[in-house]
């Protein structure tokens, strides 16, 4: 209760200031991957700082909320989708509306590692995108979640950076439980959508640049964050000491 | 607590949904405690009955009848109204006139204008039915034109309200460039749709239970005012007539519908009514061709499928033609039924008109009936097979032979098969063709062998219920098995026992039962005469395949016994026959000998006959083996009956022995009968020409003899046990008791002839010795000295040189038995003159001393235990005559001398 209401706090402070500027910029981010691979943990985790043991599957829930994404306040609109297959026949509505998209699997199930490249191409022909020559890139982040499993691990760091580089996307692990990464994630991928948004014929050039410049950014932004997620932490362990054991 | 602001809500799940969506709401500020919460507005519509705040930062609601998207809006005492960052999108499942709903519907939109234009209009269809497959991917690909659609599905549609909905078209025109793993997961959304459709009304309640409950309230409601309320009488009215109008205006939203509904049905009825009267009004015509055409599966096919519609047709039209199509399938049935009662029909045919029969449910047992008519139709051929075999014979016999017409013509080309040579010759039949009796065999036979395994098969397929239709095994079947088993058993036994007492009354009419009536008698036939032994062969072959192939059958009952036993009782009867004919033909052989002698080295001479003699028993044993002997499988051994055993070796031995009569008769008879003086004299002078005398059938008493003498021997060393090993090679036993008595009559004649011949021969030779000794009044006491062996001895050796030379012609092999014999004789009658002479002068006794020496030295050879006497005769002689003897000797002595 004393966490939330810290937290609340400390964020409604952003939340007033947010508001008073009413930011025009709305980045649309769909969650992707399949079933049970923490989509919608890693949204609300970075949504609400909670983490969810009881698993519900998702049908479509939607998120928004202000951040400030280097220095600049913009709003996030998160689409969790549904990974069931039951749902695969109306993705092709909610992609059509995305922008940048998280494309989650467990480390832990290696099935869900190889759903991945089905999603990737189901997007990019929503998209109207041809996959070999990624001209017109997509904001796409490839999210290992489950990162503090690492005893069950199923799928090596190797193989997921290796169909990174592949696809000309970054790989990022996380950890829904711990928190760890999971913001870097998410800004990692509205700071892409936000170049891409900038620059929206980029060509060869701007190929390369976003990523880059991602990561230039990303070690600016980076001490903040941890900063934030060593704060966040310690608070919880005050609480409850379990939870990164 | 005082801090806290205004609700911000920034997250909502699901984001859309029908209402009574249950739908978690997370943000900031939601109230810090249930009572704080004071509202909850979800696309403009209060939601705070069915929400339940979980957290400061969490509530899960329910979704009311907001329509569109519109914004969650939370209101806390703490912090006022809020606001919000995301939005619910609600819609409606838009319910047709005739789903289920817990809430009301505002149909003012769908319905109130087709009211007011009084204009039909498509039925309404729910969201989820818009797009069955959840998949709204219209790509920006160019859809198909519905000409274009029309073309490749002319008799389809693509709304799925029509009947004639394609699926292919639909998906065509909706989805056709949708992937195969999108329409996969769409085909799996529509079946959870239509599982969900199908849960029922308490999965429906369950789910609106707000709705429902709140419905529930407000009649409470509405029933508390109305008590409440005092009203009047035209309130009342007015609302009954606003009830009526709101009757007649549903009346007539959906009487249309349902006329068109009705209409359609009536529609289809008379087409499906149409499409069966068509069927039925050609029903006749198309039965009468397909009968005519043999397509006798389509005619029952058809009435089968006219039955099943029509047999309990009220409609008068339908059952004249039904009564129409019922005659003609009787007639139908009539026709299979005579077809299947004509006779001789081939299985196969029997058993598909049986299976015709009854699939058209014939009155009666078809199968059955058909099964006691073959039975009769087969005795009938049997008898009248015998009628007119009879007949024929009985013609024939006037022109004076038994057992054929002769038909010369046709001689050659109707040669009977496999009989023996010699038994044709003796009795010339072959000039005739088969007699009527065997062809009858043959007849009957054939009748019963391609006859009888028809019937017993469809019995079996009858019985085993193979003709039996499938649909009608059962009680039927049931009752077949039982009752008429053994009835089709007894058919079967009958009609081979009417067989077998045939053939017994033409072959074996001993063996009929005696007690027979004289009605059964002329039943089976009477035939006079006995059948000639050469045909029986022939007709055992004949029974004996008949028995063989029904013995395939696997008959029940006694059957294969009467038929075994008759095939038995041929064979034994053809055995005997053939023994006995062949015994009289050995009697008659003696007609055939030519006389003339072939010698070999090892048998000597011999005639042919012993050489026809065998050829006759060896033909006859090969002959009966052929036929009689050996068994087929599942025959009984012939030799098996102890009966049978004692005639069979009986008859062998008198088989054997039947040469020895005909060699006797041979060497003796012929003389009688010639009468010719056959004197010692004439046989030496015709000696030289009598083994070229070939043609003469009167030869000489004593050639006849010696040459009858070697043929007998022959007969008996070489001839007999070769026979015998071959009849033991064949099975018949008991042979080496025949083989005894054989010998010991071949032995008795063996002596009877040489006997016979001795006498014949030394008789001339003995008599003659004296009477030459003292020819030219020769007298002992007187004798001169003497110059050398006189002329009667070397006459008496000459003699027996012809002797020796005679049957050395004829066989090498007697020459010492007969020489023996002759010689002793003739010594012994040289003895018996010397003895009798009294007194001898010493010249005399010098003579008789060299002439004794003379014969001696030629007979040394044969010199017989009784020729001693010739010898202890001599041996006195020289003790008698010592001195002169001693005289001699010095004399003799000299002269050796001088000559050497």
């Amino acid at each position: 209760m004393c966490s939330c209401i810290f937290l609340g706090n400390q964020k409604k402070d952003i939340m007033s200031k947010a508001k008073a500027q009413q930011p025009a910029v709305i980045h649309k981010v769909i969650m992707v991957g399949s079933g049970g691979v923490g989509k919608s943990a890693l949204t609300l985790q970075f949504m609400y700082d909670e983490f969810v043991e009881d698993y519900e599957p998702t049908k479509a829930d939607s998120y928004r909320k202000k951040v400030v994404l280097d220095g600049e306040e913009v709003q996030i609109d998160i689409l969790d989708t549904a990974g069931q297959e039951d749902y695969a026949a109306i993705r092709d509505n909610y992609f059509r509306s995305g922008e940048g998209f998280l494309c989650v699997f467990s480390i832990t199930e290696q099935e869900s590692f190889q759903a991945t490249a089905e999603f990737r191409e189901q997007i990019l022909r929503v998209k109207n995108v041809n996959s070999d020559k990624s001209d017109d890139s997509i904001p796409f982040l490839l999210v290992g979640n489950k990162a503090d499993l690492e005893d069950k691990r199923q799928v090596p760091v190797e193989e997921a950076q290796q169909r990174c580089q592949q696809w000309k996307v970054p790989y990022v692990e996380t950890s829904a439980k711990t928190r760890a990464n999971v913001d870097k994630a998410f800004y990692d991928l509205l700071r892409i959508m936000n170049k891409a948004k900038l620059n929206p014929r980029a060509g060869g050039k701007s190929n390369t640049l976003p990523y880059k410049k991602s990561a230039t950014l990303k070690s600016s932004n980076v001490p903040k964050l941890k900063a934030d997620a060593d704060e966040q932490k310690e608070i919880k362990n005050q609480q409850k000491c379990c939870i990164l054991q | 607590m005082s801090r806290s602001g205004p609700p911000l809500v920034t997250g909502v799940a699901p984001k859309e949904g029908p209402p009574g969506t249950r739908i978690t709401i997370r943000g900031e500020n939601l109230g810090y405690d249930p009572k704080d919460l004071i509202g909850v507005k979800i696309c403009g519509v209060d939601c705070l009955l069915a929400a339940d705040w979980k957290s400061p930062s969490k509530i899960i609601a329910r979704s009311g009848p907001g329509k569109g998207k519109g914004d969650i809006i939370v209101i806390t005492k703490s912090g006022g109204q809020g606001t919000c960052t995301v939005g619910f999108k609600g819609y409606y499942v838009q319910i047709g006139p005739l789903q289920e709903s817990a809430i009301w519907i505002d149909e003012s939109q769908s319905v109130s204008s087709n009211l007011r234009h009084g204009r039909p209009s498509s039925p309404l269809f729910s969201k989820d039915d818009e797009d069955p497959l959840g998949i709204s991917d219209e790509g920006n690909q160019a859809k198909f034109s519905e000409e274009d659609l029309l073309e490749l599905f002319p008799e389809a549609s693509g709304n799925m309200s029509i009947e004639n909905f394609s699926s292919s078209w639909y998906l065509l025109e909706n989805h056709h460039s949708t992937s195969f793993d999108d329409l996969r997961a769409g085909l799996a959304h529509m079946k959870r749709k239509a599982k969900h459709r199908s849960e029922g009304p308490i999965a429906f309640v369950k789910t609106n239970l707000s709705s429902t409950l709140d419905c529930l309230d407000s009649l409470q409601n509405m029933y508390s005012k109305f008590c409440t309320d005092d009203i009047r009488g035209e309130f009342i009215n007015s609302y009954a007539v606003l009830l009526m109008q709101a009757k007649s205006c549903a009346d007539g939203l959906f009487q249309e519908v349902l006329g068109r509904k009705d209409k359609a049905d009536s529609t289809r009825n008379a087409l499906s009514v149409l499409q069966r009267f068509k069927f039925l009004f050609y029903l006749p015509l198309n039965l009468q061709r397909n009968i005519q055409k043999g397509d006798y599966n389509m005619v029952i096919n058809d009435y089968i499928r006219a039955r099943s519609l029509f047999a309990d047709t009220q409609v008068q039209v339908f059952r004249k033609v039904y009564k129409e199509v019922e005659n003609q399938i009787n007639e139908f049935r009539d026709m299979l039924k005579q077809k299947l009662m004509e006779l001789p029909n081939s299985l196969e045919n029997q058993k598909k008109l049986i299976k015709y029969l009854i699939s058209l449910e014939c009155s009666g047992d078809p199968a059955w009936e058909c099964l006691v008519n073959q039975q009769k139709w087969l005795t009938t051929i049997l008898l009248r097979c015998k009628e007119q075999h009879l007949q024929e014979e009985k013609e024939s016999q006037p022109n004076g032979d038994v057992f054929g017409t002769p038909q010369k013509t046709s001689n050659l080309s109707r040669a009977k098969p496999g009989d023996s040579n010699s038994l044709k010759l003796e009795h010339g039949s072959s000039k005739f063709t088969n007699p009527q009796r065997i062809m009858y065999i043959e007849e009957l036979c054939e009748i019963l062998t391609y006859n009888l395994p028809d019937l017993w098969k469809l019995g079996q397929a009858y019985f085993s219920g193979a003709l039996i239709v499938k649909e009608q095994t059962g009680e039927k079947a049931f009752k077949i098995d039982v009752s008429k088993h053994s009835q089709f058993k007894q058919m079967i036994t009958d009609t081979i026992s009417l067989f077998s007492n045939l053939v017994r009354a033409a072959f074996l009419p001993q063996t009929l039962p005696e007690k027979l009536s004289a009605e059964d008698k002329t039943k089976y036939g009477q035939w006079n005469q006995v059948i000639p032994g050469d045909w029986l062969p022939s007709c055992v072959r004949h029974i004996r395949n008949c028995v063989w192939s029904l013995s395939l059958l696997d008959l029940p009952g006694e059957s294969p016994t009467v038929i075994n036993d008759l095939a038995f009782d041929m064979r034994t009867n053809c055995m005997f026959t053939l023994l006995k004919q062949a015994i009289s033909d050995i009697q008659q052989l003696h007609i055939k000998e030519t006389w003339i002698v072939e010698t070999d080295d090892e048998s000597g001479g011999t005639t042919q006959l012993p050489a026809l003699f065998e050829n006759i028993v060896n033909e006859t044993i090969q002959h009966l083996h052929e036929v009689v002997v050996q068994n087929k499988q599942g025959e009984p051994e012939i030799f098996g009956q102890r009966t049978v055993q004692k005639d069979s070796t009986q008859l062998c031995s008198e088989l054997l022995q039947a040469f020895v009569p005909c060699l006797d008769c041979l060497a003796f008879t012929p003389v009688m009968a010639g009468g010719s003086s056959n004197t010692a004299d004439d046989s030496k002078k015709r000696f030289s020409t009598s083994s070229m005398d070939f043609e003469e059938h009167s030869l000489q008493f004593d050639k006849r003899l010696i040459i009858m003498l070697s043929n007998c021997s022959h007969t008996m060393e070489r001839i007999i046990p070769r026979l015998v090993e071959n009849l033991n090679k064949h099975g018949y036993v008991e042979m080496n008791k025949a083989l005894q008595t054989t010998r010991e009559r071949y032995e008795e004649l063996d002596s009877k002839l040489f006997e016979a011949y001795i006498e014949e021969k030394s008789n001339p030779i003995v008599g003659a010795i004296e009477q030459n000794m003292y020819r030219g009044r020769f007298d002992w006491k007187t004798c001169r000295k003497p110059v050398g062996v006189r002329n009667y001895l070397k006459d008496v050796i000459m003699k027996m040189i012809e002797v020796h030379a005679e049957v050395f012609a004829v066989s090498p092999s007697f020459v010492t038995r007969v020489t023996q014999k002759v010689v002793e004789s003739v010594s012994e009658e040289i003895t018996r003159v010397i003895e009798c002479v009294t007194e001898f002068n010493e010249h005399g006794k010098l003579q008789a001393r060299v002439e004794l020496k003379a014969l001696q030295e030629t007979v040394k050879l044969y010199i017989t235990p009784h020729a001693k006497l010739l010898e202890d005769l001599l041996n006195k002689y020289k003790s008698q005559m010592k001195f002169q003897m001693m005289c001699f000797y010095g004399d003799s002595l000299l002269r050796n001398s001088v000559s050497a």
